[in-house]
């Protein structure tokens, strides 16, 4: 040890330590509170019925009813349903990451009379509640015999998503001119300049955006509960719409099993691709 | 175009951009609204049910395929979706309904299919076989309960009756209700008052559960339990300052106030009676007939439960409405009428709805299913004899078809809610109700013309 190194019970060392005890607690507290509510439902999912209007509360089950996860499973074509949310998931997350990325493109790197004002409406089309456009998107769709088919996702994914859009334009504004101005010197146009150069740069922003489109679309009710007859829809509206009895009353138990199932995946998903995700964000200018 | 490397958006200039691409964007999806014709219909022998998962189980449409040759396609019931299916002009061909508040309201906008030509040559639902609840699906132009028939509920309760729980009276030394004689308001609220436990601010026990079916029936029913109507003769118009309302009203309010069950002040996280009942956290439950299916599979519960009529306010008529009648209908735009019919038939007179008689989870709604309801053992007996007593105190109470029970229901809990905290009397939470839910009864009759 050094004559400068810091003394072990140093005043220094000792506020050192006790500024990370305070950070520690408070993220352990704050991770706590987030991760509350799925604790809960986790529990609940474990619980007998009787035991959900317990008083007092019953923290934790009397008898862990791990069945009702594969009742919950067996209830259902849970798999069925899984398998038409990841499809609608993954159509509209690689479509709109891919349309959105083109269109982000465009307002960062092109000029064109209006695009001040046409890049507003479109950010200003973010603050138009869903519920406002149910009804005209459904006649919309009524009219084109799109109604009970994944069609719509497909032109949704077509036509970018505003957030996503403004997303890319952040990122694409963000890199150097250079590298653009060399590309046109050597002969490549803007779609080449986009596919060849920019979009190989922004896997961070790509990831970022296919995360947010997947997870929208995976949790989604509204619009396959208005879209999708009941064959065709996804887990999300199962999920909320399936598990009662035959008289009507819930079966909150197996429904607190099956919205476990249900988070499961997205969660994976997050793990996976959590770094691209958060250097997409970081790197967008977006926090 | 040229290259150009784009500036950050500054927050005031962000948000002002996005006003304007708000305005701009709701402006035009207002007009493109009505705009569009009709869609694709209902082919061949397939029809499209708007129905929940426990009106219509992958099973019973197995069976339905079987019994009628008529394949079922089930969408969930939604009211937007539903909104937007008639609007497009490509309706399902049956909709789920409660027959007390969604009757006169969809049949006074002109988009249900009068039933009474297909009752008449019907051999299984024959008009004279069918229960005085189905007059819910009655609505002549002007009242609920006469004139044609829009659709039929496929089991009900008296949803004015409560079940008790002997244990819980026992506990506290309370005498029983009556099973045949009703109490009156007053007397109820006195019982839950004895009944209901705390422990460090908590309610462990609720004394008892009161709160209807919907706000817009309980208190239209409880009016006419006062003898007086919610409602101007006309429906245009409710008004909560005559004394039989003002009576419904301060009861509610003194109930919500004593804190003596769930209520929107005080909510049950169970989000019904039923759990807490069965766990034995409440003393009385306002649910009728059909909660005694759940009651019936629980030998304990049903040896300490009892139903019990109606109650009444002092010096009224004895009245036990169905505040439910949960059934169907036929939207008039419906493009496969006769196999849904049939679907129709099979529902409410064959397979299921014998099923349903026999479960205990509500009173068969053809009088020929009334044998198959569940009387073999001592609490189905005892609850039979009871519900049969009181079968003689029914009536239709006529609901306005200018307000739909969602609609009332929202304004009325915004508006009671501060006065079912104590901070507001009930004479002037009367007049707030007259004016908000008037105001809406208003667009509603202007809508129907």
């Amino acid at each position: 040890m050094t004559a400068t190194s810091v003394n072990p019970k140093s005043p220094a060392r000792t506020r050192i330590r006790v500024n990370r005890l305070v950070l520690y607690t408070a993220l352990v507290v704050i991770t706590g509170l987030f991760l509350g509510p799925f604790g809960w439902l986790i529990l609940t999912g474990l619980k007998a019925p009787a035991e959900l209007a317990a008083a007092p509360v019953h923290w934790l089950p009397t008898h862990f009813e791990w069945h009702n996860f594969v009742d919950a499973y067996r209830a259902i074509d849970f798999l069925g349903y899984a398998r038409n949310s990841l499809i609608i998931a993954t159509i509209y997350a690689t479509l709109v990451t891919l349309s959105s990325a083109w269109v982000g493109f465009g307002f960062a790197r092109l000029t064109a009379p209006g695009k001040k004002v046409l890049f507003g409406i479109l950010i200003g089309s973010m603050m138009l509640p869903q519920m406002i456009t149910l009804l005209p998107t459904y006649l919309i769709f009524a009219k084109f015999g799109m109604v009970d088919t994944y069609w719509p996702w497909v032109l949704w994914g077509l036509s970018s998503a505003p957030y996503l859009v403004f997303l890319f334009r952040q990122f694409f504004a963000g890199l150097p001119r250079e590298l653009e101005e060399a590309a046109v010197v050597d002969g490549c146009g803007y779609g080449g300049i986009f596919w060849r150069i920019f979009l190989p740069q922004s896997w961070p922003v790509l990831s970022a955006s296919f995360v947010i489109a997947f997870t929208w679309t995976w949790g989604d009710y509204i619009a396959p509960q208005l879209l999708l007859s009941t064959d065709h829809s996804t887990l999300a509206v199962a999920v909320m719409t399936t598990y009662v009895s035959a008289a009507g009353t819930p079966n909150t138990n197996l429904q607190a099993a099956a919205s476990v199932m249900y988070v499961v995946p997205i969660l994976l998903i997050f793990l996976v691709a959590q770094r691209g995700f958060v250097a997409g964000m970081s790197t967008s200018g977006l926090k | 175009m040229h290259p150009h490397a784009g500036a950050p958006l500054s927050r005031r200039r962000f948000l002002a951009l996005s006003a304007t691409g708000a305005a701009a964007g709701a402006a035009a999806l207002n007009g493109c609204a009505l705009q569009v014709s009709t869609g694709v219909g209902a082919a061949g022998e397939t029809v499209t049910v708007m129905a929940k998962a426990d009106d219509l189980n992958p099973d019973l449409i197995g069976q339905a395929r079987k019994d009628t040759g008529i394949a079922i396609k089930r969408v969930d019931y939604d009211i937007t979706k539903l909104i937007a299916m008639l609007t497009s002009g490509n309706p399902p061909d049956l909709v789920r309904g409660v027959g007390a508040v969604d009757a006169a309201f969809y049949a006074a906008r002109d988009v249900m299919q009068e039933l009474d030509s297909y009752f008449a040559t019907s051999s299984v639902l024959r008009p004279d076989d069918l229960d005085p609840v189905n007059d819910l699906w009655r609505y002549d132009g002007k009242v609920q309960g006469k004139g044609p028939r829009y659709g039929m509920a496929k089991d009900f309760s008296q949803d004015s009756m409560y079940w008790f729980n002997t244990a819980a009276f026992d506990k506290k030394g309370v005498a029983y209700p009556s099973e045949d004689t009703p109490i009156t308001f007053d007397e109820w609220l006195d019982h839950a008052q004895h009944l209901v436990q705390r422990s460090k601010g908590q309610t462990t026990v609720f004394g008892g559960s009161y709160n209807g079916l919907v706000k817009l029936t309980l208190m239209a029913t409880m009016t006419a339990s006062a003898g007086g109507s919610l409602f101007a003769d006309d429906f245009s118009k409710v008004d909560f300052t005559t004394p039989e309302a003002r009576q419904a009203l301060a009861w509610y309010l003194d109930y919500c106030k004593l804190k003596v069950g769930p209520s929107p002040v005080l909510p049950d996280p169970n989000g019904w009676d039923g759990p807490t009942y069965q766990a034995g956290r409440m003393a009385m439950s306002n649910n009728g007939y059909w909660m005694g299916g759940m009651i019936g599979t629980d030998k304990k519960l049903a040896e300490v439960s009892r139903l019990a009529p109606a109650p009444v306010f002092a010096g009224g008529p004895r009245i036990s409405a169905c505040q439910g009648g949960t059934g169907m209908w036929m939207p008039r735009k419906s493009r496969n009428k006769d196999a849904a019919w049939r679907v129709f038939e099979w529902y409410f007179g064959e397979a299921p709805a014998k099923t349903r008689a026999s479960s205990g989870w509500g009173i068969p709604t053809l009088k020929s299913l009334r044998p198959l309801m569940p009387h073999q053992e001592d609490f189905q007996k005892r609850t039979l004899s009871a519900q049969e007593n009181e079968l003689k105190h029914f009536s239709v109470v006529a609901i306005s078809p200018y307000i739909s029970g969602d609609a009332f229901e929202s304004l009325f809990n915004q508006a009671a809610t501060p006065a079912m905290q104590g901070e507001l009397s009930v004479d002037r939470l009367a007049g707030r109700l007259n004016s908000v839910i008037n105001k809406q009864i208003k667009r509603g009759k202007e809508q129907v013309g």
